[in-house]
């Protein structure tokens, strides 16, 4: 059984190695890592730099949990990252800093671990550099770090636990580095893909199992959707449509410029929509793309897209459906029938679903 | 509350921003407006004009809704409804409550300003499970 499970794996490489070479022929655009098959969870890759420790994971909870990193203490991380959200915020557009607003949606932190690059745009190359960002950012909890070592450090608590977990002082990148230890944590597993990945031909039901060969098939989802994060880690302008807040509202689109800024793009002043990883490299081929994101538990985590301009999973479905956003260079129509849609969608929302995860809130020092 | 009338309760309490220079007048600006009937037109007025929300600018909207000037002055430099504001803020730090808007409904915590729908949904589960 096992050697025939592995055989059809080859199988199904090879032809998917086939698939590719027949849609580079085909297509202008193709990502270039493709691999057509999901994998189940199996272990948490984890940093040599920043190996997990359970202090560390118990002092990074805290401080994911603690006021004092945003600069008015009305913010921590979990309010834009709410447990119990699926550490997502369930808005469109993420809550932001008072009298501020954000311009990006909060996307999820399950399964972080996974990703090789952070924020829509990838700015950030680990997740420990990602902790920073929003600490920092003038929109989400316009800390000053320097300030906020100080802060940390005169709590008794906090500086025994970085002396123990780190054999040393308080500093923002071991702020940081505890942060990332306890993201590492949320992870989905033992989801029904997972069971039946690893030999449990009854994990999907028959909706979900029709639904799981159209992801791998017609529905070309697992083009971008692989790996066991169901994410490629790769970026792809598929010209999501706007969503109307970002002009309607002159805050957001103050935000959007004040990015734009200090990214130094030279015409950030009459800057109307998101640039996406533009913004980061430069290249044209970027303008407007988003990475990929993780699917897992993508059931509970609506609003869809980099700007949470989809409320449902139908209407991400029919984006893909139809081909994209307009002009897009990276998708054609998929002409998918109501019944595929529906078998589709009840793969994403039974299929992904992991065990829920419980979080014991921590008592902030 | 249109579509609910007669079926829930909207329960208002102050939260005014500790680091934002007006809040706290503006809190008193649309108690005092409430004391003559129109705290949802003084509501309303407010965000709309924020942050232009200093003293000279309230009365001027207390004159654009065609309130008792004079009363609504007196009201705002006596700080009049100062105790009931500050036993909201109290109340907000006791709940463990730091965001604003913050909502509960029914015990159910909600933060942010979000689509009606999202509340619409919540509001319809918990009239279902009052029923039950």
């Amino acid at each position: 059984m096992q050697r025939d499970r592995k055989n059809d794996r080859r199988r199904l490489r090879l032809r998917s190695s086939i698939l590719v070479l027949t849609l580079v022929l085909t297509l202008a655009f193709v990502p270039a890592s493709y691999a057509s098959h999901l994998e189940p969870f199996k272990s948490v890759p984890i940093p040599p730099a920043n190996p997990q420790t359970p202090e560390k994971v118990e002092l990074g909870k805290k401080l994911f949990f603690d006021r004092r990193l945003s600069g008015d203490g009305t913010m921590s991380c979990a309010t834009c990252h709410n447990p119990e959200q699926a550490f997502t915020d369930g808005l469109d557009i993420s809550l932001s800093y008072p009298t501020t607003k954000n311009w990006r949606n909060s996307p999820t932190l399950i399964n972080v671990a996974f990703h090789k690059s952070f924020f829509y745009d990838g700015r950030a190359s680990t997740l420990e550099d990602q902790a920073l960002f929003p600490m920092m950012s003038a929109f989400e909890m316009n800390k000053n770090l320097a300030y906020l070592e100080e802060q940390i450090r005169v709590v008794p608590e906090y500086a025994d636990s970085f002396r123990r977990v780190f054999g040393g002082d308080v500093t923002k990148e071991r702020i940081a580095m505890a942060i990332a230890a306890f993201e590492r944590t949320l992870i989905s597993f033992d989801s029904p893909l997972d069971r039946y990945l690893t030999g449990d031909t009854s994990a999907l039901s028959e909706g979900a199992a029709k639904g799981y060969r159209i992801f791998e098939g017609k529905g070309k989802c697992a083009d971008c959707h692989n790996g066991v994060n169901l994410s490629d880690d790769r970026f792809y302008a598929l010209n999501v449509p706007e969503n109307p807040v970002l002009l309607n509202d002159p805050r957001v689109t103050a935000t959007m410029r004040f990015v734009a800024k200090v990214y130094h793009y030279a015409d950030y002043k009459n800057l109307k929509e998101d640039p996406g990883r533009f913004l980061i490299t430069k290249k044209r081929a970027d303008w407007k793309a988003f990475r990929t994101p993780t699917l897992r538990e993508i059931s509970k985590t609506a609003p869809y897209m980099h700007n949470g301009v989809f409320k449902t999973l139908d209407e991400v479905i029919d984006f893909f459906d139809e081909g994209g956003g307009s002009g897009n260079k990276v998708l054609r129509p998929l002409n998918l029938t109501p019944e595929e849609k529906k078998n589709l969608k009840t793969f994403l929302t039974e299929a992904l679903t992991g065990k829920e995860i419980v979080i014991k809130y921590p008592e902030v020092p | 509350m249109k579509l609910y009338k007669g079926k829930i309760r909207l329960i208002i309490k102050n939260y005014p921003y500790k680091y934002r220079d007006f809040s706290h007048i503006a809190a008193e600006a649309s108690l005092a407006a409430r004391d003559q009937g129109k705290f949802w037109e003084m509501h309303d007025l407010l965000l709309r004009k924020s942050p232009q929300l200093d003293r000279a600018n309230l009365i001027r909207y207390a004159q654009e809704l065609g309130l008792d000037v004079k009363r609504f002055t007196d009201s705002i430099d006596r700080m009049k409804h100062s105790s009931e504001i500050e036993r909201d803020k109290k109340l907000a730090v006791d709940l463990d409550l730091y965001n604003t808007p913050t909502f509960f409904i029914n015990g159910r915590k909600v933060i942010g300003n979000r689509p009606f729908d999202y509340f619409k949904e919540i509001i319809d589960e918990e009239l279902k499970n009052a029923k039950r």
